[in-house]
């Protein structure tokens, strides 16, 4: 029998192949290597990412489910809770005891309970709905809160150089 | 393909250099003697001999692992960067013996480090890779078999040349080595373990257990022998410093392994004890799937107080980092013991009620001035005793009226100096007489208030507060008859010891009818004098009937607040009216 972590793996991509939650891919990059998944995310309608699909890379810790994985964006992104190398900074992906920035109540963060799929959902809505409050990329914080118009303008360049439409 | 660049350099640069000497000597042997008398010839055969050894660790490599995975390969370059580093640091200590063959050994020993590591990764990594041909298996058991062998030779040649020649370099190379066996059982541990683990169908619950103690065992083995090498060589050498960061490291490790250990065996406790096996019912009302591994739960399931189902190894390593249901939060460590102290609690306050606290804490008579009482009234007269007490059961209120200023600080003596309950003693002895029957005990609820008095006290108007204030005048008033109460019992008491009967037969007629029976009946039992305090105290409590619930609530928290000594108490009530008055104040 393998790890536990591998089986819950295998057990998540299953689920997620059969199932697919709307505007979400995901899966192991290689299927020898089940700690290292890619996943495709559409854009959610209705928001200035709208259209876009944004492909992003989640490693998973030896002890998975227990720790987080890690999620980061491969392409260019600019949004108030992705840090400018992609990273992914949304309480989900953070285990109780670790805030980086200090906001989160622990009733929001890791558990065992919580699965790719709800991380790729919570990502989704935080494109929707980005939290100005705790800033992983200051400057698109700074510019979401006080020039919408510019940040609707960067974000749908993101979108157009992510489907590979000249800008 | 800088490699492959890097290493036809050397070998072209070999070739030329041994040509040369070829060339010019035309012999073998002085060719020899002519390159290695030759720097520049013997700097670029060093760089060939180093550039060999790293073919052919890259052949070995290729044999026993085939394909670094990215993390192995950043993991090898991260740590061999540090071993570099640190054997810099130990040429600097053995400088006096540095020749080549000490590099060549310091070299060998860097080339099995690594290998030691790799080995590590790739064992850590079986139980996360889907597929294990029967090739690893191959690889990993002779690699183990010829890493073992080698460390085992080398820690004996190290141990068998420090016996015979002393100490030298070798006792660095015999610990290292012996550290490095010490990995290699490690590894071959956790790779049986996790052998046996793929080769049963069902999960083995118990590996984690295993593992977590293999590594305590594992680190205590190695803080040993780094600890003992410290000692060795500061006594023989100096300071090894570079045997420092890998020493904190390893104590690092056997700390967070200790601790494991130790949360571990507190989860497993605690499931043990305290939460039951899930029945099969149970587990199929909540759907059979643990939601910590997304597996069906046929076996070992626990049920949480929160009515959550797990796996018990799941819950076990869950446990292990937090002590929260994964589903709801609940923090389970945290519910459990205040339960025990709830109910202990509950035990212990039938056993506390026969002696109520507030009427037995404080002692009353700490605070007396007994000068000053002597002044007042050198022999103790009954006369005036019975008209004070017939005011207090009249108007219930004489005695208490000086507290209810706020200025009350000296009032109690004054009060005890002009009216003295049923004549103190100049001296009292000050014993403590527990209650022989029960003093008032006000109402239990608020069923006693009525719904216009409860209403007169919500809000914040200034009259709702000063309603509020009011009743906790009250709750002071009937703190103070309590006081008095006790008081002129223990006073009684004392009489009843001291004075003679004689004394009273000499009062007048209207009084001695009372102070008679006051004086026969404490000096028969001290009980009736009581029940007739506790009816004074009744009349109060009739009287300010409003404060009785509010009387409660606020006599238990402060049980164990009244200082001992009266003039606090005063000054802490004056503080808490104060504290009602301010809210009253800012309203307006």
């Amino acid at each position: 029998m393998a790890g536990s972590a591998l089986r819950r793996l295998m057990a998540e991509y299953k689920q997620l192949t059969l199932n697919p939650p709307e505007g979400i891919i995901a899966g192991p990059i290689n299927e020898e290597n089940f700690f290292e998944w890619e996943a495709l995310i559409t854009g959610p309608e209705g928001t200035c990412f709208e259209g876009g699909v944004f492909p992003a890379k989640l490693i998973f810790p030896p002890d998975y489910p227990l720790s987080p994985p890690k999620m980061q964006f491969t392409c260019e992104m600019f949004h108030p809770n992705i840090y400018s190398d992609g990273r992914v900074c949304i309480s989900i992906l953070h285990a109780p005891g670790d805030d980086p920035m200090g906001y989160e109540s622990s009733a929001e963060r890791w558990s065992p309970v919580q699965s790719v799929e709800k991380i790729l959902l919570s990502v989704v809505s935080m494109l929707a709905e980005p939290n100005d409050e705790s800033g992983a990329n200051v400057d698109a914080a700074k510019m979401w809160r006080e020039n919408r118009e510019e940040f609707n303008r960067i974000a749908e360049r993101i979108v157009r150089r992510t489907l590979g439409i000249p800008t | 393909m800088r490699a492959v660049g890097v290493s036809l350099i050397s070998v072209a640069l070999t070739t030329i250099v041994i040509a040369n000497a070829y060339y010019q000597k035309k012999q073998f042997y002085p060719s020899v003697v002519y390159i290695t008398k030759s720097n520049p010839s013997m700097a670029v055969i060093y760089i060939q001999a180093f550039i060999l050894v790293l073919l052919a660790g890259k052949l070995t490599r290729k044999i026993f692992f085939g394909q670094l995975r990215t993390a192995e390969f950043e993991h090898l370059m991260e740590r061999a960067w540090y071993a570099i580093t640190e054997t810099c640091l130990a040429f600097t200590v053995f400088r006096d013996d540095f020749n080549p063959k000490f590099v060549a050994l310091f070299t060998l020993l860097l080339f099995l480090k690594s290998f030691h590591w790799l080995a590590e990764d790739r064992v850590d990594y079986m139980e996360r890779s889907p597929v294990i041909s029967w090739l690893f298996h191959v690889r990993v058991l002779s690699l183990l078999l010829v890493l073992g062998s080698l460390d085992y030779l080398f820690v004996q040649h190290a141990y068998l040349s420090t016996m015979t020649k002393g100490a030298s370099v070798q006792l660095v190379f015999g610990f290292e080595y012996a550290i490095l066996l010490t990995m290699v059982v490690n590894i071959a541990i956790k790779y049986i373990l996790h052998a046996i683990d793929l080769n049963s169908d069902t999960p083995w619950e118990n590996k984690a257990v295993f593992l977590l103690y293999t590594e305590l065992i594992m680190g205590l083995i190695k803080v040993i022998l780094y600890v003992a090498f410290v000692v060795i060589m500061v006594r023989i050498y100096t300071l090894p410093l570079f045997a420092f960061r890998p020493m904190y490291y390893t104590i690092r490790n056997f700390k967070k392994a200790f601790n494991d250990v130790i949360l571990s065996r507190r989860a497993i406790h605690n499931m043990n004890t305290l939460y039951p096996d899930a029945t099969p019912e149970e587990l199929q009302a909540a759907d059979n799937v643990c939601i910590i591994c997304r597996e069906e739960m046929t076996t070992a399931s626990k049920k949480l107080p929160c009515n959550h189902i797990f796996h018990t190894a799941c819950l076990r390593s869950w446990f292990q980092r937090q002590q929260t249901c994964p589903t709801c939060r609940l923090n389970i460590l945290r519910t459990t013991p205040t339960n025990n102290a709830q109910q202990q609690r509950q035990e212990q306050r039938p056993r506390a009620q026969p002696v109520p606290n507030p009427f037995v804490g404080p002692n009353p008579f700490v605070n007396f001035n007994p000068f000053q009482q002597l002044l007042n009234q050198n022999v103790p007269n009954p006369n005036v005793q019975a008209p004070a007490q017939d005011a207090n059961q009249q108007g219930g209120t004489p005695n208490v009226t000086p507290t209810q200023n706020t200025q009350a600080g000296s009032s109690t003596s004054q009060q005890q100096a002009n009216v003295p309950p049923f004549g103190m003693p100049p001296f009292m002895p000050f014993p403590f007489f527990p209650f022989v029957s029960q003093p008032p005990v006000p109402p239990q609820n608020l069923r006693s208030l009525s719904p216009e008095e409860l209403r007169r006290m919500e809000g914040n108007e200034r009259e709702n507060v000063e309603a509020r204030i009011q009743c906790l005048k009250n709750i002071q008033v009937m703190l103070d008859a309590a006081v008095l109460m006790m008081q002129q019992y223990s006073a009684s008491v004392a009489i009843s010891a001291t004075m003679p009967v004689p004394q009273t037969a000499s009062s007048t007629p209207e009084s001695t009818s009372t102070v008679n029976t006051e004086t026969v009946a404490s000096n028969s039992s001290p009980k009736d004098n009581v029940t007739t305090s506790t009816s004074t105290v009744n009349n109060i409590l009739n009287s300010s009937s409003s404060s009785s619930e509010n009387a409660t609530n606020s006599n238990s928290p402060s049980d164990n607040k009244i200082p001992s000594n009266l003039s606090a108490e005063e000054e802490l009530r004056r503080r808490r009216l104060q504290r009602f008055q301010q809210p009253a104040e800012q309203q307006q």
